[in-house]
């Protein structure tokens, strides 16, 4: 295992230092001169298996703590962060925050947390800006309001000011006074309540944000969950002849929960997420008339997966608390999809399929009836140790650049927020809907990728329903691009051409891009990784 | 000729108390609740000056006065909007509607008035 560099000296240094021990004393402990120690603090060398290991058990430190990989992750997002416009004036460089990260980690994650809530509460702001200037309620209180307040000011002008005002008038204004008084304390009752309406003290991470650092935590790959849905889905197939049928089967016999279709035409389509939705009133999986096989496999999986294995999954969250019931939820739908890919495509028979097809999509597609989505995800989770598949990131947006789902790989420079660089396949493939795009990508740090993208719609229920439409991509390093069909082809090599791409517009360097939205970061300081 | 006045407002304790302002200007006053009904009364005599309220039932007060600037026969009577939605997105659309005056709620009766009386100057002159 050969340790990139970059943070692992810092790291040392001030392992070392912590255990109070001089260069020459360590040197001794491992083996090697405390010159060549001095170069490996201070970055300019690598370390490779034997030496971290040696290292690693002289400093009493597990070996993953050195490796650094998290820390890499951490530094990828403290330097979107340094681009942020609040800091952009005070110059984060990467390389001072690769030193943070490498030096003091809890500081650099204490960083993160702070500019996760900083963000979060403007995201707050805003929408509560936009509630009190477009809510309908409050804008029909405050017209209440100012419309009692015109008729009480009038009305006291009146009494105010005519002299002559008769007894029965002046008796009749007094009680229209009265009578608009108490209504407008009714209003201000109401707006009062409008703004103490108490509400749950704002979490620093979206939902979103905490489930994805959840699965990015565990590396995307639960292997208790692997073996649990394998085990089960082995179970299930002894009484059906289809997965699809011993799945029905199961779920009737175990849950007493049946399978309909529905037609769009009388369906509340509203209540069709994904084209299904589980009712648990009445015990019965709906599925509209147009759901795919896939898709009907999957969702049926992953009902099976929330049913069966609810206690495992429940005990794999704990072991990580999230810190909303909205974020609880999201994960337990993850874990669930994670699971129902697991039962659908075992781990050992998948990994063998994918590496025979040469991580041929298509190919994948065609022999396990699946979609693009779920085949790409289930690439993602094939992480088992010593049988690895290539490590891809994965990343869905739709045709507004907005992305809905996130598995990032160290060492890749997938944003945790706003948008990637526009030149990315997963927004060029929407010019050519359903064609498999490939793209050879250089990051302005000279790291090299293949990138795998393809737009992924779901048919529309009726003519007058729109749409959906977005795309979804795979990511890995061009070291194994040559084990997939989509390098065949391609000029992988240093000299090869490789588009110019970078992280997104407000962290790249290449001042000379066309396609550049945002100002370019401070071009003495080129990143590094 | 005695002055005649439309006011097309839905508050009931508002309208009373402009009925009785103005009516001790010694004006004519014709009063509507809502838009249906300040569209009738103006087919059934042409007043001087409308008052008119934006929040109105059935017919809004920016459709009435749509249908005003939009009559050859009702253009040329002064409109004052008298509203309490005062955003800049209503004055703005009250003015491209042809309104005379925008006038935001609440509001002191004298200076009301006096406004009224610059309206009923500005369309003699």
């Amino acid at each position: 295992m050969t340790v990139s560099r970059n943070l692992i000296g810092f790291r040392i240094r001030e392992l070392r230092k912590a255990k109070r021990l001089t260069q020459v004393e360590l040197a001794r402990h491992i083996g090697i001169s405390a010159s060549y120690l001095n170069l490996i603090e201070a970055n300019k060398r690598t370390i490779a298996g034997h030496l971290l290991h040696r290292l690693a058990e002289v400093l009493e430190l597990d070996p993953q703590i050195l490796t650094g990989q998290a820390d890499r992750q951490l530094v990828d997002e403290l330097i979107a962060v340094g681009a942020d416009p609040l800091l952009r004036d005070l110059r984060l460089t990467p390389s001072a925050i690769q030193e943070l990260v490498g030096r003091t980690p809890a500081f650099g994650r204490a960083l993160l947390t702070l500019f996760r809530a900083y963000r979060e509460n403007v995201r707050t702001v805003s929408a509560l800006s936009d509630r009190l200037n477009r809510d309908p309620l409050l804008g029909d209180l405050v017209h209440q309001l100012l419309s009692h307040v015109t008729a009480m000011r009038s009305m006291s002008e009146i009494l105010d000011s005519v002299d002559d005002l008769g007894p029965d008038r002046r008796r009749g204004f007094l009680a229209a006074m009265n009578q608009e008084s108490s209504r407008l304390s009714d209003v201000a009752t109401s707006l009062a309540s409008f703004f103490q309406q108490t509400s749950p003290a704002a979490p620093t991470l979206s939902p979103a944000d905490e489930v994805d650092d959840f699965i990015t935590a565990s590396n995307n790959h639960f292997p208790e969950l692997e073996t649990a849905s394998t085990e089960l889905a082995e179970e299930i197939t002894r009484h059906g002849e289809t997965m699809l049928s011993a799945m029905i089967e199961y779920l009737g016999r175990k849950h007493g929960i049946t399978l309909s279709r529905e037609s769009p035409l009388t369906a509340e389509l509203s209540r069709y997420r994904n084209q299904c939705y589980f009712d648990e009133e009445t015990k019965r999986l709906r599925f509209l008339d147009n759901t795919s096989i896939p898709t009907l496999r999957f969702q049926v999986a992953r009902l099976v997966i929330e049913k069966a294995l609810s206690p495992l999954v429940e005990s794999l969250i704990e072991s990580a608390p999230m810190s909303t019931d909205g974020a609880r939820r999201q994960a337990i739908r993850a874990l669930a999809s994670y699971g129902a890919g697991a039962m659908l495509f075992p781990y050992e028979q998948f990994i063998n399929d994918a590496r025979e097809a040469r991580y041929d999509i298509e190919i994948l597609r065609q022999k396990h009836g699946a979609s693009f989505e779920q085949l790409c995800h289930r690439l993602t989770t094939l992480r088992r140790p010593n049988d690895e598949a290539i490590p891809f990131a994965f990343m869905r947006c739709n045709p507004a650049g907005f992305t809905s789902k996130r598995l990032p790989i160290p060492g890749f420079p997938l944003p945790s927020q706003g948008h990637a660089c526009p030149l990315w396949a997963v927004y060029g493939c929407f010019q050519t809907p359903g064609r498999v795009l490939r793209q050879y990508v250089e990051f302005p740090d000279h790291g090299r990728y293949l990138f795998v993208a393809r737009t992924v719609t779901k048919r529309p229920p009726t003519f007058h329903a729109p749409q959906f439409l977005y795309a979804v991509m795979i990511a890995c390093d061009v070291i194994y691009a040559d084990q997939t069909v989509y390098g065949d082809g391609l000029n992988l090599s240093s000299t090869g051409i490789a588009d110019p791409v970078g992280v997104g517009c407000h962290l790249c360097p290449r001042r000379e891009c066309r396609q550049r939205e945002q100002a370019a970061i401070s071009p003495e300081d080129p990143v590094e990784r | 000729m005695q002055v005649r006045v439309l006011i097309a407002e839905d508050e009931p304790n508002i309208l009373e108390s402009l009925r009785f302002i103005l009516d001790r200007e010694g004006w004519q006053i014709d009063m509507a609740s809502d838009g249906e009904q300040a569209m009738a009364l103006l087919a059934q005599a042409r007043p001087h000056v409308v008052i008119l309220d934006i929040m109105l039932p059935k017919i809004n007060g920016f459709e009435v006065l749509k249908k005003i600037k939009g009559d050859a026969k009702l253009a040329r009577i002064p409109v004052m909007i008298l509203t309490a939605k005062g955003q800049d997105k209503d004055r703005k659309l009250a003015g491209e509607l042809g309104a005379d005056l925008f006038v935001t709620k609440p509001y002191s009766n004298a200076d009301l008035v006096n406004q009224i009386k610059g309206l009923l100057d500005m369309a003699n002159g």
